[in-house]
C-alpha cells in the first residue's frame, strides 16, 4: 500500500517535509515515494499528508491508481472550463 | 538629519510641493525617525532611492503552505513575482554565494530579499538559512522576506534574530467571506482545509503575524493584489485596519490574470484592473496610508537597478567561478555607498529649493496631465524611447509633479486577437502609455514620434540628461502657454 507521484508534479518539495513515514525523495525528473516506507500515514493522520498540501490536482495518485486530487479539487476551476482555455490557447 | 523621504516631499516645505502633493506622499515624514532612517535608502521604498539603489532576490523556497485564485504553482509565487515567470531553484549555499558574487560586482546592491517561489515561511529551513549564513557573512546587505502570512506568527521569534530591514505581508482582505474567493484552500494543522473557514485562519494568522513583529519593532509592509469586483471596494478598508496596527506601507499591485498562466482568475476571465481604477485605488487608500507607488512586481530572482535585470550574468556556472574576496568588496561598497549618499543628499536640497522657488510663482489653473519619463536612473532622463522596457509615470498638475507608478512597455498586451503577432512591439508600447499626454526621453526616432503623435502623445526629446520633476514641469508649463489645458483632451483618460 503506497501513493505514487507522477510527472504532473512540478517539483515543489511541499509534500517532502510533511511525510511522516520519511517516504518522499527528490528524485529527476520528478519528486518520488518509496513504496517501501510510505504507509498512507496510517497510525499518524488520517488523511494522506502529502496529498493534503500538494497544489497540483492529479499529481499523487492513491494505491488504486486514481488522483487524490481530482480534476477542479484544489484550483476550483471546472475541468471543461480549464479544456475550453486550452483549446482556445492552442488554436492561437 | 532632516531629510526628506519618498518623493522627496521636504520636511520644512509642508503642504504641496513640487516633489509631492498634498495628502499623498509627505505622511511618509509623519513617521518616526527610526523607521523614516531605515527607509530612506531602501530601492523598495524610497521612490529617489530606487534610482541609486538596487535590490536582488534570490528563489530559495520553493514549497507554499495556501492557494491564491492569481497564482499557479508551476511558476513563482504571484505574489511578489510577475505571474508565469520561473525562477532557477537555489540552495542556500548557492544562494549566499550568488549574493556576495553580485554584492561585489553592482556595489549599489543593498537589499536582498527572499520571496519564492513559493511562500519563504513555508520553507523555514532554507530560508533561515539563507539569512543566517548571509547575517555573519555579508553584515552590510540588508535582509527582506515576503510572506502570506499563514506561517508568520511562529516565524517572528527567528526572523527577529537577523538581520532582517522588513517583512512584507500580502493581505488582500481582512473578511473571510471575500477571503473565500481569492484563497480556495490552505494547509493548517495537517489538513486540506477550504472554503470560509480557511480564509478566516489565514486572516488571523496575518493579523497576528503583523502584531507580532511590530510588537518586535520590526518593520512591516503590506501588499494587496487589486481584484476588480473581488476585494477593490474592500482594500481602503484593509489600509485602515493594517495602518492602526503599525504597517509603515501599503501597496496595492494589480490583479494580472491570463488564460495562458492556468490560474483560476485567468481561466475564469476575471479582469485586472486599469491604470486608472488602480491609480484611483491608490489615490484613495493613501488618504489612509503611503502607498508605494513605484513598485514593480520584481521576479523572484530579478538582480539590479531600476526595472533592469542583470540576472543573466549570475548564473549558477558564472557565479561557481567566481572568487568573492568579501572583505575588500565590503570597502569598495562602503565608499561608493557614501558617495551616493552625498549625491542623494545634494539633489534633495537642490530639489527642496526649487520647491521653494516654485511656491513664489503664480498658481496655474490648469488640469493634470499624466507624462511618460524614460529613464535608467539617477533620476534624469536618460534613456532612448525605443530601449525603455518600462516608463515612469508622472502627473503634473497646478501643485507640482508626482510620481504615479511604473508601466511595462509591454504590459497591456493580452495575448488576444488585437495583439500577439499583428501588433508591432512599437504599437504595444504605445498602447501602454493610454493616458498619457507626453513622453519625454533623450531621444525618439522619426518613426515611434509619427505613431506616438498620432495616438495624442506628445513625444519630448528636448530634456535629455535633465532631473525628471523639472523636466515634467517645463514641460506642463509649456502645455499650459499653448493652451492645451483647457479642455479635457479626447485622448487622455476616455479609453484607459
Ligand atoms: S501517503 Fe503519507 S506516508 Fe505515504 S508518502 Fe504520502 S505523506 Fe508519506
Ligand atoms: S507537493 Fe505535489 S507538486 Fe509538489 S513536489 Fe510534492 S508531488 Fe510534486
Ligand atoms: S502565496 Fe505565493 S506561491 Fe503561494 S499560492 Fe499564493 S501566490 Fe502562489
Amino acid at each position: 500500500m503506497a501513493v505514487k507521484i507522477i510527472e504532473s508534479c512540478v517539483n515543489c518539495y511541499a509534500c517532502e517535509p510533511v511525510c511522516p513515514s520519511q517516504a518522499i525523495y527528490e528524485a529527476k525528473p520528478h519528486f518520488r515515494v518509496n513504496s517501501k516506507k510510505c504507509t498512507e500515514c496510517e497510525g499518524d493522520y488520517p488523511v494522506y499528508q502529502c496529498a493534503s498540501i500538494c497544489p497540483i490536482e492529479g499529481a499523487i495518485l492513491n494505491s488504486l491508481g486514481e488522483a487524490i486530487n481530482p480534476p477542479g479539487s484544489l484550483t476550483g476551476i471546472p475541468p471543461e472550463k480549464m479544456a475550453e482555455a486550452m483549446a482556445e490557447l492552442q488554436a492561437h | 538629519m532632516e531629510l526628506p523621504v519618498l518623493n522627496d516631499a521636504p520636511k520644512a516645505a509642508g503642504g504641496c510641493s513640487a516633489g509631492s502633493c498634498g495628502s499623498t506622499d509627505d505622511q511618509m515624514d509623519q513617521l518616526p525617525d527610526s523607521i523614516r532612517e531605515k527607509v530612506q535608502n531602501h530601492p523598495c521604498y524610497s521612490e529617489d532611492a530606487h534610482h541609486y539603489f538596487a535590490r536582488m532576490h534570490v528563489a530559495v523556497a520553493p514549497a507554499c503552505n495556501i492557494q491564491c485564485h492569481y497564482c499557479n504553482r508551476k511558476y513563482d509565487c504571484a505574489n511578489e513575482s510577475r505571474p508565469g515567470v520561473v525562477s532557477e531553484l537555489l540552495t542556500p549555499d548557492q544562494a549566499v554565494k550568488k549574493t556576495m558574487a553580485v554584492a561585489a560586482t553592482i556595489p549599489q546592491m543593498t537589499v536582498l530579499g527572499i520571496a519564492g517561489p513559493g511562500d519563504p515561511l513555508a520553507n523555514p529551513e532554507r530560508t533561515f538559512e539563507t539569512f543566517r549564513r548571509l547575517s555573519e557573512e555579508a553584515p552590510d546587505i540588508k535582509l527582506c522576506v515576503s510572506t502570506n502570512g499563514l506561517a508568520l506568527p511562529d516565524a517572528v521569534e527567528e526572523l527577529s534574530k537577523h538581520n532582517i530591514d522588513h517583512v512584507t505581508i500580502t493581505i488582500n482582505t481582512v473578511d473571510p467571506e471575500i477571503g473565500a474567493k481569492i484563497y480556495p484552500w490552505i494547509f493548517w494543522n495537517n489538513r486540506r482545509i477550504k472554503g470560509v473557514k480557511a480564509a478566516k485562519i489565514l486572516i488571523e494568522q496575518q493579523q497576528k503575524g503583523l502584531e507580532m513583529l511590530i510588537a518586535k519593532g520590526i518593520l512591516v509592509k503590506v501588499n494587496s493584489v487589486m481584484i476588480p469586483g473581488v476585494n477593490d471596494k474592500h482594500l481602503a478598508e484593509v489600509s485602515k485596519v493594517v495602518k492602526s496596527k503599525g504597517a509603515f506601507l501599503h501597496n496595492v499591485m494589480p490583479l494580472i490574470a491570463e488564460a495562458e498562466h492556468g490560474t483560476f482568475y485567468g481561466v475564469m476571465g476575471q479582469r485586472g484592473p486599469t491604470p486608472d481604477e488602480l491609480q484611483d485605488l491608490q489615490d484613495a487608500c493613501s488618504g489612509d496610508m503611503n502607498m508605494m507607488r513605484h513598485c514593480r512586481q520584481c521576479r523572484a530572482d530579478a538582480v539590479g537597478l531600476l526595472g533592469e535585470d542583470r540576472g543573466d550574468e549570475f548564473t549558477l556556472d558564472k557565479i561557481e567561478d567566481m572568487k568573492i574576496d568579501y572583505q575588500a568588496a565590503m570597502e569598495k561598497r562602503k565608499v561608493i555607498h557614501e558617495a551616493i549618499q552625498a549625491e542623494m543628499d545634494s539633489k534633495r536640497l537642490e530639489k527642496a529649493a526649487k520647491v521653494e522657488q516654485f511656491k513664489q510663482e503664480p498658481k496655474l489653473d490648469t488640469r493634470p496631465v499624466l507624462m511618460a519619463v524614460a529613464t535608467s536612473g539617477q533620476g534624469v532622463i536618460n534613456m532612448h524611447f525605443g530601449h525603455a522596457k518600462e516608463f515612469l509615470i508622472y502627473e503634473a498638475s497646478p501643485d507640482g509633479v508626482r510620481f504615479i507608478s511604473h508601466r511595462k512597455a509591454d504590459q497591456y498586451c493580452g495575448g488576444d486577437t488585437t495583439c500577439g503577432e499583428t501588433e508591432s512591439t512599437l504599437m504595444r508600447t504605445i498602447r501602454s502609455l493610454e493616458g498619457c499626454e507626453a513622453v519625454l526621453c533623450s531621444k525618439v526616432g522619426y518613426e515611434p514620434w509619427e505613431q506616438l503623435e498620432a495616438a495624442g502623445i506628445q513625444p519630448n526629446g528636448e530634456h535629455p540628461m535633465e532631473p525628471i520633476e523639472e523636466a515634467v514641469m517645463a514641460v506642463y508649463k509649456e502645455m499650459a502657454a499653448a493652451g492645451k489645458l483647457d479642455a479635457k483632451p479626447e485622448a487622455a483618460r476616455a479609453s484607459a
